[in-house]
């Protein structure tokens, strides 16, 4: 019987071909969003969480925020002592500086205020080697007291003559030479690279007359003990300053964590949203079953006569809203495979990272079953209310 | 054996009360040829309807060989059309996206049938009524004597031992008319109970007896 309902099914569905397809689209269309949504949100929290686990053995410090009655800002910051006393914890390798700053830069007799970045050039490097292509020229090396790497903005749009290599700059009062121009940054490091000019930390120290330092990044030799180096160093910092929650330690597998849970809430607003689509898509179905019961009233009438069941006409409808359903379903993996990898293509062009399209077989298995539940449920209604008729009163019809 | 039980029907359409069948008592034993005949209107086709299980009266009963038919649920109804009845109908009724051989299966797939046997057996039943190169056309490219004998050799398929016809030569020429009616008589003298509704006065001379209806009772 049930493979007999397969061959009715598919000759009703063939008979109404255009409305079955209508049908099967809306429910591809759904399951196509739900499919894409989670494939791209999967995409982009793999992409960043494995740029993390790139920098796993880095911890960044920086001092928790003091409220200054009236003034916003840090009552301290993180001074050189500090620096040596991170150095001695065991497991650190190495202490890198960082500094943040405005300055007055003059070009050409223009003078226009622009940030300054800076820190140990090899970090620098590191830090930024995924996202910056040059122009000309290259990073600032160590050694370079008076030269600077500057971003994309600055060379062409804060002053009216584009800036190259080997022009001269002078930041607050001081001569540079540019040693490095760079690309235009991607979407994701844009705000990073474009509007900056890089220094060395003894330059920017010169330029903006302090030695504050903004942020350390700490790198360790044994990823494993992260949260216990995390620890010490903030406790370390908290004593050197006599205050209860002067630092903040932030290793990268915190903020893997942190970026998880801002990530599962994403991906229930885009499950959310996809649901939307594929409840409008069981609507059609529900519909379209509705209204293949009423044209089929009188064929239920002769089937029920000859010695139908209530259940095997209810088994004739679910199976073709299943059928229209599992091929929706199907056709939904694959356009929503084809979505996820040309938005992957483009938002990876975009942002200029990789991002790639990730669909799990759990993902594929989870969502056909939801079109066919879906598919079923809504015709079930329309099934039941076929079946109930009892034969002359649909005989009679039409 | 049929029996009916003082049968009544009352079709409701909004306020107003249809009595279509008022107070219906019959004996049908096996292998009976009964025809019914009355005016348009009298209540024909709602008896046959009811001593042929395809609607339930208001009040009354209806015995099918000794089984009180009013305790009956759905599913067990059904299989009584299904195994006891062969219901012809004056306008055919094939299932039209099936072709012959495929409508006159239908009920054997209700029964449970394997594939194999059904097809044998429905090859076999186009072959009596004469239609055996004609299995796979749709009933849209058979003439009307054609589909009735189509729709016959479905009323047989469960091999039932009652058939109920409504007017089943009604739409049909007068050529074609005889021919199904010989079939169906062919039958009767195998032993089949036959009960027909019509309008044709040769075909009630012909049945065993005839009852006539009028306003919803039984004319003595
Ligand atoms: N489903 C229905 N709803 C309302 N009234 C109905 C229904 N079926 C039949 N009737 C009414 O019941 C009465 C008997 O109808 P029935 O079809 O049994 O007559 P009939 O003797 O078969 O007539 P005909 O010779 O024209 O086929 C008629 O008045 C008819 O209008
Ligand atoms: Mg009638």
């Amino acid at each position: 019987m049930f493979y007999d309902s397969l061959l009715l099914a598919y000759r009703n569905i063939r008979e109404r071909k255009f409305r079955s397809f209508l049908t099967l689209l809306g429910i591809a269309v759904g399951i196509a969003a739900i499919i894409s949504l989670i494939a791209v949100g999967y995409g982009m929290q793999y992409s960043i969480t494995e740029e993390l686990i790139g920098m796993a053995d880095i911890i960044s410090v920086m001092p928790g925020r003091q409220i200054i009655p009236g003034m916003g800002g840090y009552a301290e910051t993180i001074t050189e002592r500090d620096i040596e006393d991170i150095e001695r914890i065991a497991g650190v390798e190495d202490v890198g500086p960082w500094m943040y700053g405005t300055a007055q830069v003059e070009y050409r007799k223009e003078r226009t205020p622009v940030t300054i970045i800076s820190g140990d050039t090899q970090d620098l490097e590191e830090m930024y080697a995924t996202y910056a292509e040059f122009e000309d020229g290259r990073w600032i090396y160590e050694g370079d007291h008076r030269g600077c790497t500057i971003g994309y903005s600055v060379a062409h749009e804060y002053f009216d003559e584009d800036i190259g290599i080997n022009d001269r700059l002078i930041i607050n009062g001081e001569k540079f030479v540019v040693v490095g121009v760079l690309e235009k940054a991607g979407m994701m490091a844009s705000a990073d690279l474009d509007p900056n000019i890089f220094l060395t930390i003894r330059a920017a120290q010169e330029v903006l007359g302090t030695k504050d330092i903004y942020m350390l990044t700490v790198r360790i030799s044994d990823i494993d003990r992260a949260d216990d180096i995390g620890e010490e160093i903030e406790e370390t910092l908290d004593q050197n300053h006599n205050m209860d929650d002067f630092a903040q330690a932030m290793t990268m597998s915190s903020m893997i964590e942190q970026i998880g849970t801002v990530f599962l809430i994403l991906q229930a607003v885009l499950v959310g949203i996809a649901s939307i689509a594929l409840i409008v898509g069981s609507i059609g179905i529900m519909n379209s079953m509705l209204m293949s019961v009423m044209e089929r009233t009188h064929e239920i009438g002769i089937m029920k006569a000859i010695g139908a069941t209530n259940s095997n006409i209810i088994l004739l409808f679910l199976t073709e809203a299943g059928m229209i359903s599992l091929v929706g379903g199907i056709l939904g993996c694959i356009l929503g495979t084809i979505t996820a990898t040309l938005v992957s293509i483009g938002v990876s062009f975009y942002i200029g990272m990789e991002m790639p399209a990730i669909i799990t077989p759990e993902v594929m298995i989870g969502s056909l079953s939801v079109a066919i539940l879906v598919g079923v449920i809504s015709g079930l209604y329309p099934a039941r209310r076929a079946a109930k008729m009892s034969p002359v009163e649909a005989v009679r019809y039409g | 054996m049929i029996r009916a039980v003082n049968l009544k029907k009352i079709y409701k359409m909004g306020e107003i009360e249809v009595p279509a069948l008022r107070g219906v008592s019959l004996d049908i034993p096996d292998g009976d040829y009964v025809a019914i005949e009355g005016p348009s209107g009298s209540g024909k086709s709602t008896l046959l309807n009811m001593i042929g299980c395809l609607d339930r009266p208001t009040s009354g009963n209806v015995f099918i060989d000794d089984v009180d038919t009013s305790k009956l649920n759905d599913t067990e109804l059904a299989k009584i059309r299904r195994e006891k009845i062969g219901f012809i109908f004056q306008m055919f009724n094939l299932i039209p996206t099936l072709n012959a051989l495929e409508n006159v299966s239908l009920p054997m797939m209700f029964y449970g049938s394997s594939r194999g046997k059904r097809a044998k057996r429905a090859e076999e039943l186009l072959k009596i009524v004469g239609l055996a190169d004609r299995a796979n056309h749709k009933p849209s490219e058979l003439s009307g004597g054609e589909q009735q004998r189509v729709a016959i050799a479905r009323a047989l398929a469960n091999d039932p031992p009652v058939i109920f016809g409504d007017e089943p030569t009604g739409n049909l020429d007068t050529e074609s008319g005889k021919g199904i009616m010989n079939f169906l008589e062919k039958l009767n003298k195998k032993g089949e109970t036959l009960i027909i509704v019509t309008h044709d006065p040769e075909i009630a001379a012909r049945a065993h007896r005839s009852i006539r209806m009028r306003d919803g009772t039984l004319k003595a």
